[in-house]
């Protein structure tokens, strides 16, 4: 990992016009500001590892999950006569 | 937009799924003995599929906005009508839960779609997924 120190008002350039910058140091946290192309995606790590586990949690394999679309399909069909 | 009118085309996803980022070709399997839900299938050997349904479907008033920037990576514009689908889990218990936090949505226009991380959505990672 490259490790740097900056200042209030400094910033780093990644690659191809992206820039982050240090624009206020606070006791508990850092902001900054992040400029980058616009279709470049800038997440949140934890917004991200968040759903990466509920991907990770979602997926499966083709036959499996046809066998769970039956099964919710059968139980909504159930529910529906239940309540007619 | 339905997940029908997609059916068995190839959607690229340019920076795959979070936690499956190599997983970059997607095939929507609708079928009406699939109906209401929907399988995001990959296109690729080894790579993940999912069961999903439309968003609306779960809740109506559902609703996420898109940065400029996703409208750009969708090749998209305000008014581009989008295929939008959640992910479904299911849990060891038998319940199921969909991602209303992180829908993928997907533009017919351009085959192009992606999983969208929005930091300040409203709605939950774990929705339950209602009986109708």
């Amino acid at each position: 990992m490259l490790v740097f120190t900056r200042k209030r008002d400094e910033a780093i350039i990644i690659g191809d016009g992206i820039e982050v910058r240090v624009l206020r140091v606070g006791r508990d946290g850092v902001r900054l500001g992040v400029t980058a192309p616009p279709n470049v995606a800038i997440h949140r790590r934890e917004v991200y590892d968040q759903i990466r586990v509920a991907n990770a949690t979602a997926a499966g394999d083709r036959e499996s999950l046809n066998q769970i679309a039956a099964r919710l399909r059968d139980a909504r069909l159930a529910g529906a006569r239940g309540r007619s | 937009m339905t997940p029908l009118s997609l059916a068995n085309t190839v959607i690229t996803f340019d920076e795959g799924l979070p936690g499956f980022e190599s997983a970059r070709r997607f095939v929507v399997v609708a079928s009406p003995a699939l109906e209401p839900f929907a399988l995001v299938q990959a296109a690729d050997e080894g790579e993940p599929s999912f069961l999903a349904i439309e968003p609306r479907l779960v809740d109506p008033s559902y609703a996420s906005p898109l940065a400029d920037s996703d409208l750009l990576r969708l090749g998209a514009e305000q008014k581009t009508p989008l295929l939008w689908l959640v992910l479904i889990t299911m849990h060891p218990d038998g319940s199921a839960t969909v991602n209303l936090k992180a829908p993928i949505v997907i533009n017919p226009g351009t085959m192009r779609g992606l999983q969208l991380v929005a930091p300040d959505s409203p709605y939950l990672i774990d929705h339950p997924l209602p009986p109708v």
